[in-house]
């Protein structure tokens, strides 16, 4: 899925060449007349990334980049401004925008940051998954069958507590905990030990083959 | 020896505070070249060597950027200007009024595209015969189709005169890069020129135009052809017949 960036200028010619060059560059674009429109677009369809106005009637850029900020912290801003001043760069930069260029701005430039930015958060976006999937499997898959074990071996540590068909039950159990412990931690430590020979060579696993590997591991598969 | 006749395009720009700022712009009818005196003085930002265009033809022993002279008086009058400040413009023409209420920067970008066209800059003189035909207030695609147009009478002349005509647009596109490298160096001299953006921002509607045209070219044209289908479809239409 293509990238989606919202274009907001309350000039219809700039809006247009922005759409039009930010499409043939393989986005999907949408443009807002100003402030209010904008959060309406993004409260209707959220985007990666906006391109916004400092100039703009009724809402200024920075005023609507604060909303966005506040309500669609996701989204990236890059802020355009006809009119370069050192003291408003800083500010929109503090409020959390990524970027600040002047007008007219350079087509290779604006795709080239705009890639840029949505690259670096899809990777965010994919890391956070792999933390959520790894997270998982430590607790989920390792932690709650290792507190089973320890479960079990109380029982068996309580003098004449069971019957001796219990014990075996409860051993049996135990072991099987164990077994599934170690199959997915040998299946992890493989794929951790391939994933090394991958980074020294041709290049770093993505975070969402990381994610991919972690799930099957998770399910059961071992890849 | 009869004078030649002149083009005059008076702006006028209506304040909601009661003010009116006016321009005339004045062309000569034949050869398109703006009518001005010239200034008494004329402020350094006009320099040539300051902040001169990366493409500019023009030899060093000229002093002063032809473009920015012409753009003196008006930038000095808008120096102060929102972009979207609201305004009430009004263009007379000798054939007809045009009157549309928006923002300061729309209207500056339409008599700054006059001044520039028409000031001797070689390189924006290619756009000169799009003056005689200026639309005030004209969005994109309106502008895209009254360059191309203009672009393709030029190559029928050509072709007239046993040229190879360019029926591909190429060197439209060419003309545009060009173009939008000297609207990108005359921003750069605004910066220094203006207090506020309405001036600047102005300009940056100008380059957005050349920006645009590739993919018009490219992809917009062709969502054109339905409104061309009484002459496209000539062929089909004359075969029905009996």
């Amino acid at each position: 899925m293509n990238e989606r960036i919202l274009v907001v200028d309350d000039e219809e010619s700039l809006r247009l060449s922005l759409k039009f060059k930010l499409k043939s560059a393989g986005f999907d674009v949408e443009v807002a007349v100003d402030g209010e429109d904008a959060l309406e677009k993004l409260k209707a369809r959220p985007a990666d990334a906006v391109l916004l106005d400092i100039n703009m009637p009724r809402m200024s850029g920075i005023e609507t980049l604060t909303m966005i900020r506040q309500q669609y912290p996701q989204t990236e801003a890059i802020m355009l401004t006809g009119f370069a001043d050192f003291s408003t760069a800083i500010e929109c930069l503090k409020i959390g925008a990524k970027d600040y260029l002047v007008k007219p701005v350079d087509t290779t430039e604006l795709v080239t940051r705009l890639r840029s930015l949505v690259r670096s958060r899809s990777t965010e976006r994919a890391l956070q998954e792999v933390h959520q999937e790894y997270l998982g499997f430590l607790t989920e898959d390792v932690l709650e069958p290792l507190k089973k074990i320890q479960s079990l071996l109380d029982q068996l540590a309580r003098p004449q507590s069971d019957s001796e068909k219990e014990r075996k039950k409860a051993l049996a159990n135990a072991r099987e905990a164990a077994d599934t412990i170690e199959a997915k931690v040998k299946v992890l430590a493989r794929f951790a030990k391939e994933a090394s020979e991958t980074a020294e060579g041709s290049g770093e696993p993505s975070a969402m083959q990381l994610t991919e590997q972690l799930k099957g591991i998770r399910q059961g598969s071992s890849r | 020896m009869t004078e030649s006749k002149k083009i005059h395009f008076l702006y006028r720009f209506q304040f909601e505070n009661g003010t009116e700022k006016s321009f005339d712009v004045v062309l000569d009818e034949k050869s398109l070249e703006l009518v001005r005196d010239e200034p008494k003085t004329k402020p350094e930002w006009t320099k040539l060597k300051f902040s001169q265009c990366e493409n500019c033809p023009l030899s060093d022993d000229v002093e002063y950027c032809p473009v920015a002279v012409s753009l003196a008086g008006l930038v000095e009058s808008f120096s102060d200007c929102v972009s979207y400040e609201a305004a009430t413009v009004i263009v007379e023409t000798r054939e007809r009024t045009f009157l549309k209420k928006t923002t300061v920067q729309k209207g500056l970008s339409g008599i700054i595209g006059i001044y520039m066209a028409t000031s001797n800059c070689p390189i924006l003189s290619k756009m000169r015969p799009m003056t005689r035909f200026h639309l005030p207030f004209a969005n994109s695609f309106e502008t895209f189709f009254r360059s191309i147009s203009s672009y393709i009478t030029a190559q029928l002349l050509l072709m007239r005169r046993g040229e190879t005509p360019d029926w591909d647009l190429k060197g439209l596109q060419e003309i545009y890069k060009e173009v939008n490298t000297v609207n990108k160096g005359m921003t750069a001299r605004l910066h220094m020129a203006t207090e506020k953006d309405a001036n600047i921002n102005a300009v940056v509607i100008l380059h957005s135009f050349g920006d645009g045209i590739s993919y018009f070219i490219e992809s917009g044209l062709t969502e054109l052809e339905p409104m061309f289908s009484a002459i496209l479809n000539k062929n089909e239409s004359s075969e029905q017949e009996p």
